[in-house]
């Protein structure tokens, strides 16, 4: 379905908007650039004006966190006004090149970092994995999908290794799809390419239905909510890892040995918590570690201030002269006097890590995933 | 063995370096030397020539004042008509590749482009020429004919002291017709920018390896704790990511700073022609067989975005001390 | 305004380690990823805004296998009308002028005002194909085009062409003419996943070397200016000093050397 054939209107409910301007006055990005949503969820409902709107450069500022939806009274997502916006761009073809390159990297090569699909497994070389046979006979217990951040940028590779680590000490039955393995379409369909979405979703439902597994585990929260809320016809329920380790520790299957004496704060990912409510697994896993000292950050759980990674903002630089809500985020660690920001997601590591680089911070504070944590620990 | 033609180039009163590094190259293969001067009141060019060809031949016309591509065709076939050569060389510029293949087409003649070395197998030309990017060689044979076409890398051939006197011939335009298909309009110099990069002593070029352009602080902290000015590939101009003032390289700026750190770039020729004579040449790229280490003086072979945030940790450390 | 694009489909080793195969004549290509030739996806760009300012249509014409009907999709879903595709067994290991003549033939029958060619491929960098190609055709050419103006009684051109160091040379051409296109000179835009499944109706319209008109002997190795014998890897200069370890080592080896030659 395109923005086109139905309109916008009733596509996105606009006629049950009060604006009250809940969603803006939550919406984080609203700090640091002109973005205001509930403005657009009041514009669009003039289908004459779409065109207008969707050459309005903040609609690329939204990083669809979910907070203005999280928190309309009428059950509205605003967001996703946005992103309906991004499409009929997406249609023109007149979009920044370096989402136009990320999109063509994923329609030509299965990932959006313009990488061949024959490397995607690279960041396996030195390791012993298990890649799943379509149709096996026996079952394997879990399917590991490794997110295409975590296949391919060299920082992030260390998380899904640390995975593995973790998933071999605990003697875990798990495969891998290997080459094959494409991109989840999460931030496509976030930059409104909606048609590319669908493919995504089609071909990786075939393929994951195709292997003989119990479950399906994702390393990035953004694979595990589009997989969970917006793919059709999976055959097998979602996990993310933060609930497979959680999973591992209460059965006693996973021991942690090793005694780490760090002050860590947890970072709530947008995709984990606020949207999909996974809020005590992390928390769990954490202070399961011996010797961590586990501190909150004053915004947490499902007021955890976004870090800007999603919503195609891998690929969109904001025009802001505010601080990025990454590096406050970074500020806010320090004044809890955390070492150690652990997070849950590929794009909140990447953006938090870049933060403590800008602020000078990076020699005291370390960003690491739970998983590299974990890995310490055992 | 037949004579060797090799066509000078020239723009807005300055002949080419490549022109005296082609016939200092072709005095080597055997045959005679034969510059071929097409132009507007280049006596000068004509004599410089003359010490490194054993004959010059040179229209001066005023269809050549400025460079058309359609007139030196007709006027360079006309001449190998006449004097039958046994081999062209052409720079391998924005003026030779506008020339040569067409000319190649008329004439019947092979055409291998872009070459970097030759041997002579007797009267043949065996060129060696780069693919993909200068990551490879490949050594061409060519099909048997009359005249052999090449066009020539810029600097495959050192230029040599002048050591001959050929005989500048002045040769009647053997080109009647006005071209009125194609007219040379004007020339229009690139935009000047706020650095003018030619001057830098320190410079830091960016290459497609900086992924994207929110990567490019990476390469601004690096700067700036050097105290070096950015320049970029082509390919990050294109991009638009950095301004087309910072390019290095053929169609860009030539550089020689004391230092030029190559980040991220793999060192195709188009961009190393642009700073190869930089004093000391460093490079940090994660393909150990980019051919930008072939031409650097020190090299490290890993991710850029792991090795410049600790090279500007050591940078300030020594600044600092 | 009617302008004829050709394409290629090239492996993308910018940024690829490029390995020799066992034949000395080509490369390993099983961990390269494919696209259209970055020239050629600026030619499909600008020849699409021709259209979009002058009207006409735009037909794409690629020499190649099955491959590459991907980027002549691609291209049709930016806003091409018609496809063909060259391919013929006989097509193989011909360089610039055996493509040269196999695009001849397929032009001879169409209506053109511009043919667009990329300035020069990524895999093989000959620069060639497109300037022979206009001879062959009889028409007059421009290659390194980075500005195109198309005059207003639709007959001339006022076309740029990028010259060393990035002076612009400008001359006025009569259409119909052939141009080389230079990389940068647009903004290539996105073919949306919608438009390429709609493109995927278009025919892309085959010919192989009959159907061209064209004998073995004209194409592939034979129809050649020349043939490629084999592959080396380059011959480098002194290789640079290369500093091994971890990144905290060589960083600091590399600040070492600085220091030493009085850079910082």
């Amino acid at each position: 379905m395109c923005a086109e054939e139905v309109g916008f209107v009733e596509k996105y409910d606009l006629l049950g908007c009060i604006q009250c301007g809940r969603c803006t006055g939550g919406c984080p990005v609203a700090m640091r650039t002109p973005l205001n949503v509930r403005c657009f969820m009041y514009n669009t409902q003039n289908e004459d004006r779409l065109e207008e709107l969707s050459e309005q450069p903040e609609i690329w500022d939204c990083t669809t966190c979910f907070a203005c939806a999280a928190r309309c009274p009428k059950g509205l997502e605003p967001l996703e006004v946005l992103i309906g916006l991004r499409s009929l761009q997406i249609e023109e073809g007149r979009i920044q090149p370096t989402v136009r390159d990320a999109l063509e990297s994923i329609f030509k090569d299965g990932n959006p970092w313009s990488s061949p699909r024959a490397k995607r497994m690279d960041w396996a070389e030195e390791l012993d994995v298990n890649i799943l046979e379509p149709e096996a006979e026996e079952t394997t217990d879990v399917l590991l999908f490794v997110c295409c951040t975590d296949a391919y940028d060299p920082r992030v590779m260390k998380v899904v290794q640390s995975l593995i680590k973790v998933l071999d000490a605990a003697g875990v039955d798990y495969g891998l799809i290997g080459d094959d393995e494409s991109c989840c379409g999460s931030e496509v369909r976030r930059m409104g390419e909606e048609g590319l979405f669908e493919m995504c979703d089609e071909e990786n439902v075939e393929l994951f239905n195709s292997y003989n597994v119990n479950r399906i585990v994702t390393i990035s929260p953004h694979c595990y909510n589009t997989f969970k809320k917006e793919y059709h016809g999976l055959n097998y329920p979602i996990l993310h890892y933060t609930e497979l380790v959680a999973e591992l520790l209460e059965d006693g299957k996973l021991e942690l040995d090793k005694e780490l004496n760090n002050v860590v704060t947890y970072h709530d990912p947008c995709f984990l918590g606020k949207q999909n409510d996974i809020y005590d697994e992390p928390r769990y896993i954490l202070t399961r570690i011996p010797g961590i000292e586990f501190r909150e950050f004053d915004r947490c759980r499902e007021r955890s201030l976004c870090c800007e990674g999603g919503g195609g903002k891998m690929w969109v630089e904001t025009e802001s002269t505010e601080e990025r809500l990454a590096e406050k985020r970074v500020e806010d660690a320090k004044e809890i006097g955390a070492e150690i920001i652990t997070v849950a997601c590929p794009f909140c590591l990447l953006t938090l890590e870049d933060a403590t680089k800008v602020k000078g911070i990076d020699e005291e504070m370390r960003v690491i995933d739970i998983l590299e944590l974990l890995a310490e620990a055992l | 063995m037949k004579d060797i033609f090799v066509l000078l180039e020239h723009r807005r009163g300055e002949m080419r370096d490549v022109s005296v590094e082609m016939l200092s190259g072709a005095a080597k293969l055997g045959g005679s030397v034969v510059a071929v001067l097409l132009g507007k009141d280049v006596d000068e060019f004509a004599n410089k020539a003359a010490g490194y060809a054993d004959k010059v031949l040179y229209v001066n016309d005023d269809m050549f004042e400025n460079f058309n591509a359609e007139a030196y065709q007709k006027a360079l076939s006309a001449l190998i008509k006449e004097h039958d050569p046994g081999m062209i060389l052409i720079p391998n510029s924005a003026q030779g590749v506008d020339i040569a293949p067409a000319l190649a087409v008329e004439l019947e003649a092979p055409l291998v482009t872009d070459i970097t070395a030759i041997e002579m197998e007797g009267d043949k030309p065996k060129p060696t020429r780069q693919y993909y990017g200068g990551k490879l060689d490949a050594h061409m044979a060519m099909k048997d004919a009359d005249v052999y076409i090449l066009t020539v890398r810029e600097a495959t051939f050192p230029a040599d002291e002048p050591s001959k006197s050929g005989e500048v011939v002045k040769v009647d335009n053997p080109v009647s017709e006005e071209i009125a298909y194609r007219k040379f309009l004007e020339y229009v110099e690139p935009e000047a920018g706020e650095v003018d990069i030619t001057q830098s002593t320190l410079l830091i070029g960016v290459g497609r390896g900086i992924r994207e352009d929110k990567n490019l602080p990476v390469a601004e902290e690096l700067a700036e704790a050097l105290g070096a000015d950015l320049a970029a590939s082509r390919a990050v101009v294109d991009a638009g990511w950095m301004p087309s003032d910072r390019q290095v390289g053929i169609s860009g700026k030539t550089v020689k700073p004391k230092l030029y750190l190559a980040i991220g770039i793999s060192g195709a020729f188009q961009h190393v022609t642009g700073m190869k004579s930089s004093e000391v040449i460093m490079a940090i790229n994660k393909d150990p067989d980019a051919p930008i280490f072939g031409i650097a003086d020190y090299g490290i072979v890993d991710d850029l975005f792991k090795v410049v945030p600790k090279l500007v940790e050591k940078i300030k450390e020594l600044k600092g001390a | 305004m009617n302008v004829v694009v050709c394409v290629k489909r090239v492996p993308d080793t910018a940024e690829s380690e490029v390995h020799i195969d066992a034949s000395e004549k080509d490369i390993d290509k099983s961990r390269l990823s494919f696209g259209i030739n970055e020239c050629d996806n600026y030619a499909v760009e600008e020849a699409i805004q021709i259209k979009e300012r002058l009207e006409g249509n735009v037909t794409i014409i690629s020499l190649g296998g099955k491959d590459s009907d991907e980027v002549i999709r691609m291209a049709l879903a930016k806003g091409g009308d018609e496809a063909m595709r060259l391919e013929d067994d006989a097509f193989v290991g011909g360089d610039a002028l055996a493509v040269a003549k196999a695009l001849a033939a397929a032009v001879k029958d169409l209506e053109y005002d511009i043919i667009f060619t990329g300035a020069l491929t990524d895999d093989d960098g000959f620069a060639a194909a497109g300037v022979a190609l206009a001879e062959l055709i009889g028409v007059p050419h421009a290659t390194y085009v980075k500005d195109v103006e198309i005059l207003e009684d639709g007959k001339k051109a006022k076309v740029g062409r990028e010259l060393e160091g990035g002076l612009m040379e400008y001359l006025e051409i009569d259409l119909p003419c052939m141009l080389g296109i230079q990389t940068g000179i647009n903004e290539p835009r996105y073919a949306s996943f919608k438009g390429i499944k709609q493109a995927a109706k278009k025919e892309i319209a085959l010919k192989n070397a009959s159907d061209l008109g064209l004998d073995a002997s004209d194409v592939g190795e034979a129809g050649s200016w020349a043939v490629l014998e084999k592959f080396t890897p380059p011959v480098v200069g002194e290789m640079a000093e290369i500093f091994e370890g971890e990144p905290e080592e060589t960083a600091a080896k590399l600040a070492d050397v600085m220091k030493e030659k009085g850079l910082v």
